[in-house]
């Protein structure tokens, strides 16, 4: 058993997610009776390999969740993934994986090209650091919640001022239903990620305090590209609030939420991309904490 | 002749006859005892719907199903009604032809709402009423089983029961039910008190709706149908502040100009808090100035548009017909084939039968002649010529079933009875 969980590598859910997917995008070519339970199956096979992989790199590789960038996207992707999976149980009509596996495909992808290297640990920042890395997860996730429930929401509203009966295989949840997920995440995204920030900054400060390793600086990119996307959450999430009692406060989100997205996206490029002092190996004397990306 | 049937459709009965040869489930029952004492070993099921009136009947050998005259003539005593009059619009089909209508009538592909799923239902209940009135016996059994079959894949592997064609149908389920999840807490507005505001509340009930007001410019009229369906009636004045008030509307009026113009609905919009409101405007001229569908949150859908959706679903059904088509085609045949296979089963047993008296002849002759075999020797030689015997009759049989399954064994029937004379 412990042979078999040691050979699962990243492939074997981005495979079982990928079949998922493209029995997804089938429902638009063909109908078929073992589809949905061909769909579950195989997200229930990723995603029960893709936890395995997880819990063996915490065991065996001392890579707890969150402790390195790799395991921080595969972590959000995760989450992303077991919300797929409840939701095709809970609603096997809507085409929701169309959606949603690819955003956990793309996390991976994000994965595979950024550092497998932990973030410098230490008892003292611990807590900091794994506060610091799960407010950014929960707004990373809420984000991207939102933006396909904004995606959704046009599709859907597009339908419905053509006139058209919906498409066979393609039957969208309510427009009341993605209005009221795409209300609450931009407020979620920006207090999240504003916590993120504030909590990236006093990880900042105890290392500055207790000389555990060089601090990072302000002009940092990646202090840099999350500041500007903490602001822009920030912002989406003042005027979500402003037009609420709009008649077009559901379009006015859709929108936000898929611009949300996108400087996320940005980010996350940049970050990965990018040459940051953020979560760098520490100084020889230092000890150091974990982190976000 | 193994299956009869005969009957008539909205197609070949006019409704007034149709009206007088519909059968209620207890004349369905004193029907079919009725026949079980005129006409005993016969199998036989009454369909009796809206739009149709058929009687399917089998049997076999000696027992063969009547004549369709003399069906035709038990319909009308039935229902007492003239011979005369029903023959000249009532179908008689006989064997292939009956399977295949049955499976069509079962799939919905014979219906008037092409597609439509409650006579699957319908064909139950009727085979039930059949097999507690004990005439339904193995063939009826099988056919009608075989077709529910059908109707069950005609149902999954085509899309021809699956859209809406209804215009307050669509209405619900296609349009308001995209834009709201839920109806329970939503305020429905009626305006007119027509027969299409009556039905498509009552699609809106079925979804939940449960805060619903008429209006009608006729108070008595809004009363009564609020009664009749659970709503409460509103009084024409507070048109404004019911639009408000309002998540979806439902105009039928038989207004000659539009009762909520845009200045009108521009004042309650301000109200309205944002919330998103659908319109189903079901009258002609409409109720509703079209201009108001370029207001933000507004879902205004006119019977045009609706028209068309409906329309296009009926196409999509139509468009499904080949595939549909088919798939009752490749069950007839199979149904024929397995029906034919039937006949042949006693020609085959006697054929099994004279083969295996001629092997057990032969091995007592051998066994007599040498009496030195042991038990062990002796078994070994019967498996030997029962592998032999097997081996040879393969072939013919194989030829047999695949006949059965083409259509016409009986060629092959009558060879082996005389090569091997086999009797009736």
């Amino acid at each position: 058993m412990i042979e078999f969980v040691s050979r699962i590598s990243v492939v074997c859910f981005v495979a079982s997610y990928a079949v998922a997917l493209a029995c997804e995008a089938s429902r638009l070519i063909f109908r078929s009776g073992v589809r949905g339970a061909a769909m579950v199956a195989f997200a229930a096979a990723g995603l029960c390999a893709h936890t395995l992989f997880l819990v063996w790199r915490a065991a065996n590789e001392s890579s707890i969740p969150l402790s390195s960038a790799f395991d921080w996207y595969l972590l959000a992707s995760w989450l992303l993934a077991g919300g797929y999976l409840w939701l095709t149980i809970s609603n096997p009509r809507t085409p929701v994986g169309l959606f949603m596996l690819p955003v956990v495909l793309g996390l991976i992808g994000a994965a595979q090209v950024s550092s497998r290297e932990p973030f410098p640990q230490s008892p003292a920042t611990q807590i900091w650091g794994a506060i610091h890395g799960s407010f950014y997860l929960a707004a990373c996730v809420a984000v991207a919640i939102g933006a396909i429930a904004g995606l959704m929401w046009l599709i859907q509203a597009g339908r419905l001022a053509r006139k058209q009966a919906p498409l066979r295989g393609f039957r969208m949840p309510s427009l009341e239903k993605l209005a009221h997920i795409q209300s609450r995440t931009p407020s979620i995204a920006a207090w999240t990620s504003s916590a993120g920030f504030v909590s990236g900054i006093v990880l900042n400060a105890v290392y500055r305090q207790r000389e555990l390793m060089e601090t990072v600086p302000w002009t940092d990119p990646v202090v840099l590209r999350i500041a500007a996307l903490v602001v822009w959450l920030v912002a989406a999430a003042m005027v979500s609030g402003v037009v609420s009692r709009r008649p077009d406060a559901a379009r006015t989100n859709a929108w936000l939420s898929l611009v949300s997205f996108g400087v996320l996206t940005a980010s996350i490029v940049w970050g990965l991309f990018g040459v940051t002092q953020h979560g760098a190996p520490p100084a020889p004397t230092a000890v150091h904490s974990e982190a976000a990306p | 002749m193994t299956l009869a049937f005969v009957g008539g459709t909205h197609r070949t009965v006019p409704l007034d006859l149709r009206e007088r040869l519909a059968f209620s489930a207890e004349q369905a029952t004193e029907a079919l005892q009725r026949f079980r004492r005129l006409f005993p070993g016969r199998e036989g099921v009454l369909l009796s719907t809206c739009n149709r009136v058929e009687f399917y009947t089998a049997g076999e050998k000696e027992a063969q199903p009547p004549p369709t005259k003399q069906l035709v003539s038990f319909l009308a005593e039935c229902r007492g009604i003239d011979v005369g009059l029903l023959e000249s619009v009532l179908v008689e089909e006989c064997d292939e032809a009956v399977v295949r209508h049955l499976f069509s009538v079962a799939s919905g592909l014979d219906s008037m709402v092409l597609g439509e799923p409650q006579i699957v239902a319908q064909v139950k209940q009727a085979w039930a009423i059949a097999q507690d009135s004990q005439t339904s016996g193995p063939l009826i059994g099988e056919m009608f089983q075989a077709a529910l079959r059908t109707a069950k894949r005609v149902t999954s592997q085509t899309t021809i029961g699956r859209e809406r064609l209804s215009i307050p149908s669509v209405a619900v389920a296609d349009f308001a039910r995209g834009v709201f999840e839920r109806f329970d807490d939503k305020r429905v507005l009626i305006i007119g008190a027509g027969k299409m505001a009556a039905e498509t509340l009552r699609y809106l009930r079925g979804a939940g709706a449960r805060d619903i007001v008429v209006l009608n410019r006729t108070i008595g009229r809004a009363g009564q149908l609020a009664a009749r369906l659970g709503a409460r009636p509103g009084s024409f004045e507070n048109l404004e502040a019911e639009l408000t008030a309002a998540d979806l509307v439902v105009s039928t009026t038989g207004a000659s100009a539009p009762i909520v113009p845009l200045e009108l609905f521009k004042k309650s919009e301000r109200q309205r808090a944002g919330r998103p409101l659908v319109v189903l405007d079901l009258a002609v001229p409409r109720d509703f100035d079209p201009q108001i569908a370029g207001r933000p949150g507004v879902w205004l859908y006119s019977i045009d548009d609706l028209s068309a959706a409906c329309a296009a679903n009926r196409k999509s059904r139509q468009s499904e017909l080949p595939a549909a088509f088919a798939i009752i085609e490749e069950e007839t045949q199979r149904f024929m084939g397995d029906l034919l296979h039937r006949t042949t089963v006693p020609v085959i047993e006697q054929l099994r039968a004279g083969w295996n008296e001629t092997g057990v002849a032969e091995l007592d002759r051998l066994f007599r002649r040498l009496p030195h075999l042991d038990g062990v020797a002796q078994a070994e030689i019967r498996q030997a010529f029962e592998r032999y015997a097997a081996k040879i009759l393969h072939p013919p049989l194989v030829s047999l079933r695949s006949a059965s399954h083409s259509g016409s064994p009986h060629g092959l029937l009558d060879a082996l009875k005389r090569l091997f004379d086999l009797k009736e």
